[in-house]
Order: structure tokens, then sequence, then C-alpha cells
């Protein structure tokens, strides 16, 4: 098989476990960890021939990162 | 099937294997401005890998991509990392 | 040569999964995204997908500032 998609599955699965059970409980630690996801899913997206996909997908994931803080630095803190 | 000794292939085992040491470093490392510094023993590394990958005139732009991206990223969290506990 | 490669960088990018997972502030997590960045741009240049690698390695560290942005916030609050 290719090596890139063993990979990627390996990254995938680890990242959103992680993001899934956190050791610590807050926003910031769960985003980093769903970054971990989306980089995953990137390296799967790799093994098949797709060159604009890719581009949109990272595009749009450094978009909705953005965003994501922007809604965590005014929301209140949780528990 | 890879040759043992190939004298075209000496930079890349010492880049890889400089790469794989500066990350075992990071990992156990207590402070965070002493993992700073392996970071950017590993952005070199990685560098080096990158443009001996393959010959073509493109791999220059993105060795030159990623050097300029990384470097700014480390010091991006090097400075705010300095600079939170020196105001306070 | 190949082999070499994919061995390598395979073990640059779990060991930096398994850096995030484990430490606790937010700036050694960074610091694991930055290795696991670090493991998976190469593969990607050595696929052959060049513009791809640029633009990932562009916007790699625009992510990072701007979750800086929020980590540094709580340091500094007074």
């Amino acid at each position: 098989m290719n090596p890139e998609l063993i990979l990627g599955f390996i990254i995938l699965l680890a990242g959103v476990a992680a993001s899934a059970f956190p050791r610590e409980r807050d926003y910031i630690s769960r985003l980093i960890h769903v970054e971990i996801a989306g980089t995953g899913l990137m390296l799967v997206m790799l093994a098949y021939d797709e060159t604009i996909a890719i581009l949109t997908f990272v595009a749009v994931t450094a978009i909705a990162t953005i965003v994501l803080i922007r809604v965590i630095e005014r929301g209140e803190p949780c528990d | 099937m890879i040759p043992l000794y190939d004298a075209a292939m000496i930079p890349v085992y010492i880049c890889g294997i400089v790469a794989l040491y500066a990350v075992i470093r990071i990992v156990t490392e207590k402070k965070t401005l002493k993992k700073l510094v392996f970071l950017n023993v590993m952005n070199f590394a990685i560098t080096g890998l990158i443009v001996l990958s393959i010959p073509d005139i493109m791999a220059l732009f993105a060795g030159i991509a990623y050097f300029v991206g990384s470097t700014l990223e480390a010091n991006a969290i090097a400075s705010t990392y300095a600079g939170g506990k020196t105001n306070e | 040569m190949n082999e070499f490669y994919i061995i390598i960088l395979g073990l640059i990018a779990v060991l930096g999964v398994i850096s995030v997972y484990i430490k606790k502030s937010p700036f050694d997590k960074l610091i694991g995204l930055a290795i696991m960045m670090g493991g998976v741009i190469p593969l990607i240049v050595l696929k052959g997908y060049l513009d791809v690698a640029i633009l990932v390695a562009i916007i790699m560290p625009l992510t990072t500032i701007f979750i800086l942005q929020a980590t540094g916030r709580n340091t500094d609050e007074s």
C-alpha cells in the first residue's frame, strides 16, 4: 500500500482520539488537537490525485481556525 | 535493496540523523526555551532534506518557503513566551 | 533512497503527535505541532505536489500566530 495513506490514517485516528479525550479540558488544547486531525486528513487526501481539492481544503482549514480563535476569545472560559 | 554505502547519499543520511536527534532532544526536554533551540536545528535539517529530495527547480522555492515560515513560527513562539514572562 | 526518507519522516511525524498529546502547556503543544508539520511537508514534496507544499509552508505559521494570540492573552491579563 501507499506509505502516505497508512501514516495519514494513523495521524487522523490519533488526532480524533486526542480531540475527543484531551488531558487539559480547555478550548485551546482541543483546538490544537483538531489541527492534528486536519493534517492527517490532508495526508490521506494526498494519496489520490486531486490537486485542487487539497489546495481548497488547506485554505478553508486555516480560515476555519481563525474564525474559531475569534469565537474562543469572545466567549467565557469553560469549567 | 538500499545500498549501504553510496557517496551521493551521505548528505541525506547526515540531514536525517541530525533531524531525528533534534526531535528526540525536543521530546525529552523539560524547559521550553531550551526546546526552541533544538526546534531551529530541526528546521535546518528538514530544509536540507526538502532541497536534496527531488531534482527539480521548484523544490528550491519550496525549501525557501518552508525555511522562512518555520523560522518565523519559532521566533513568534519564543517572542510570545518571553514577553509574557517579562511584562508581568 | 525513498525508504530512508519514508522511515525518518514517518518517525518524526509520529513523535510530534505523541509530543502534542503528552505536554500540558500550550507553548509545548505548539512546538509539537511544528515538529509534526516538519515531518509532513517533505512527504508532500516527495510525492510531487510542489505548489501544495509551498501553500502549506506559507499557511502553517499564520495559523500558529493566530493561536498564539489566544494563548498570550491569558498570561498578561493585567
